[in-house]
């Protein structure tokens, strides 16, 4: 009789936690469905909202076209249809990867972005990755002892790293650096194809973006860590007699490291404009490069194509960010209501 | 601070006297200063200063021309700019701009976060899921991407700037004066206000509102900082206004317009080294601000 209400009452439990992991699943769902909503609406709106006649915000400010073309375009794009008509044209050609004509490049801007975006990526993923390491076991550090000389200068040079604009330290560099010494070479991502090259052209700008990372990483992990080791499970480990190094990085590293999941991916959209415009200063062929031709050349098409890439990235590095965190916080597996 | 100092050193029942009759504690705004970095505040001051008198600081008009590229000199002391704008008058009046954007878009996304946020934090149920899932939602929508896209379409102009950074950077400042509103929402006097039959507008105004200050106070500084680091990042990029020249577009022009080439430190590293000390300058206030409220709570945990 008892096992048997036990029983139940262990499936009503687990029921009730089910529901509530899916409550906010569904949620999360929801909400990352209604994000990525907006961002298509805003790039569908932006040019139709914007003054100026919308063929001409369309197909960029360039391109001399007459008068009877124009019109031509007009009917061609449907800008004379009512809005939901274009609204279901637009979402079909988003479905089928077509992101529009860039007249300034004489390319689909689909395929301009597929040749940069995989550059981009690998610069930010790998600037990203070294940023949160150095950033967190230094800020761990710092945070474990924050009253050392050595550590008081690490914070106030992280401090001053990010209160810069990432393209001036960069700038800074590259004139140091590579004018000045001329140990690394000025531009492009590789003289011949080779992994070594690859290296030696990227390790500039990517030790640039890294510091920057690492530099919002380290002051949220620094808190973090300085907040943590008050709780009494780290003072319970020092009772019992365990070395420093390891309450740190057994038992304080794995609780404070759970805001830089979520500091991640809310900066993964930050750190990506740092890329783009460091990718500039370097003079990379990546995305950074591209919108800046298109901004000069206003080449409305390319902009647009390039923030709908930038944006669905960012999208998924928050649902990433979710999914991470719910590995290492078994809490937010099983939520307590 | 002076005051305080000066009167500390003095004798006797100097101190509580005039506590008295001004009716402030100054030991408490003693202590309330020296959460303050001293060298942040001076910068700060210093850069205030700079920005409200430009005329008393630069040594000639920023529109006054001379001969162009020259190196530094004498009479102009970090030399001239392509078109022989002296780079000292223009920097000096370039405080001005940056702070003034990162100040006006700091206004707007405080005023919008802390709507937001209060009548979330206040009414709760589904006014609060509606409110948050839309902050949630414009979140993750990347900023500077989309004002880069904006500024491209419109013309460069500072309002159009202001007014857009003001626009998308209210999302955190909304969550943070959600989250304090609820606890300040069950504090006694908020309960016997609502008993007393204040409307809900009059409670947010004047009971819960004051409350906010401490945590409003460090986040309105860090959003103008990070504003500040946009307006330059995006003057970069050339969708500044060319007209008010900012510490940024001074750093666009001397990438763009020679000065990097021809190896002329004296004008691509005054700008940058301001903006990163302005901005350091009002970080660090922002922290002092923080620093006070976290100290404070500890105290009310120990008691």
């Amino acid at each position: 009789m008892r096992r048997c209400e036990a029983g139940e009452a262990f499936e009503n439990n687990t029921l009730k936690t089910l529901s509530g992991t899916m409550r906010e699943a569904v949620k999360k769902t929801f909400r990352y469905a209604a994000s990525f909503l907006l961002i298509v609406t805003l790039n569908f709106a932006i040019p139709r909202l914007m003054p100026g006649d919308p063929v001409k915000n369309l197909i960029g400010e360039d391109v001399y076209v007459s008068e009877a073309a124009m019109e031509q375009l007009r009917a061609e794009m449907g800008l004379n249809r009512p809005l939901y008509e274009q609204f279901t044209a637009y979402i079909g050609d988003l479905l089928r990867f077509d992101l529009g004509y860039s007249y300034h490049l004489h390319s689909p801007v689909a395929e301009v972005l597929r040749d940069r975006i995989a550059w981009t990526l690998l610069f930010v993923g790998v600037s990203v990755l070294l940023g949160a390491v150095l950033g967190t076991l230094l800020g761990a550090y710092a945070g474990w002892k924050p009253e050392t000389k050595a550590n008081r200068l690490i914070c106030c040079g992280f401090i001053a790293l990010s209160c810069t604009p990432p393209y001036f330290l960069a700038l800074l560099c590259l004139d140091f650096f590579a004018f000045e010494l001329g140990l690394f070479p000025f531009k492009g991502y590789y003289d011949v194809p080779t992994p070594g090259s690859v290296i030696h052209h990227m390790f500039l700008p990517v030790t640039v973006m890294a510091l920057f990372s690492a530099s919002r990483n380290f002051l949220i992990m620094r808190g973090s860590v300085i907040q943590e080791k008050g709780h009494l499970y780290a003072i319970y480990a020092r009772a019992k007699g365990l070395y420093d190094i390891s309450i740190l990085f057994r038992h304080v590293i794995k609780n404070a490291s759970l805001p830089i999941i979520t500091l991640l991916a809310l900066d993964f959209g930050f750190l990506f404009s740092g890329a783009l415009f460091t990718e500039i200063i370097f003079s990379l062929n990546g995305m950074g490069t591209l919108i800046y031709d298109a901004i000069i050349g206003k080449d409305y098409p390319v902009l647009q194509g390039s923030f709908l890439v930038i944006a669905l990235a960012v999208l998924l590095a928050n649902m990433l960010a979710d999914l991470l965190y719910a590995v290492a916080d078994p809490r937010v597996r099983r939520p307590t209501s | 601070m002076k005051k305080g100092i000066c009167i500390q050193k003095s004798p006797g029942q100097w101190k509580d006297s005039i506590a008295h009759y001004l009716n402030l504690d100054i030991r408490k705004y003693k202590k309330t200063f020296k959460k303050f970095n001293r060298g942040g505040l001076f910068l700060f001051f210093f850069f205030l200063i700079l920005a409200l008198f430009p005329s008393l600081f630069a040594p000639y008009p920023p529109t006054e021309r001379f001969v162009s590229y020259e190196p530094p000199s004498a009479a102009h002391l970090l030399g001239t700019n392509d078109i022989g704008n002296d780079i000292l008058s223009e920097l000096v009046y370039g405080a001005r701009i940056s702070m003034m954007v990162g100040f006006a878009t700091a206004c707007i996304s405080t005023f919008i976060g802390l709507m937001i946020g209060l009548c979330s934090g206040y009414f709760r149920g589904t006014i609060d899921e509606l409110l948050m899932g839309f902050t949630d939602v414009v979140l993750i929508i990347p900023k500077i991407p989309l004002i880069i896209i904006i500024g491209a379409f419109l013309h460069p102009s500072i309002w159009t700037l202001i007014l857009v950074l003001g626009l998308l950077s209210w999302e955190s400042i909304a969550r943070v004066v959600r989250s304090k509103t609820l606890q300040i929402r069950e504090a006694g006097y908020v309960k016997s206000a609502r008993c007393m039959g204040f409307s809900s507008f009059h409670i947010m105004v004047s009971d819960i509102f004051p409350n906010l200050i401490h945590v409003l106070m460090p986040k309105f500084m860090l959003t103008t900082a990070s504003a500040m680091i946009s307006e330059a990042s995006l003057s970069f990029l050339g969708l500044g206004d060319t007209s008010m020249k900012s510490w940024g577009i001074m750093l666009s022009f001397a990438f763009s317009r020679g000065g990097f080439i021809r190896d002329m430190w004296w004008w691509y590293i005054p700008p940058g080294v301001c903006i990163a000390l302005c901005v350091m300058s009002i970080a660090m206030i922002g922290f002092g601000f923080e620093g006070r409220d976290e100290k404070e709570r500890r105290g009310m945990d120990a008691e």
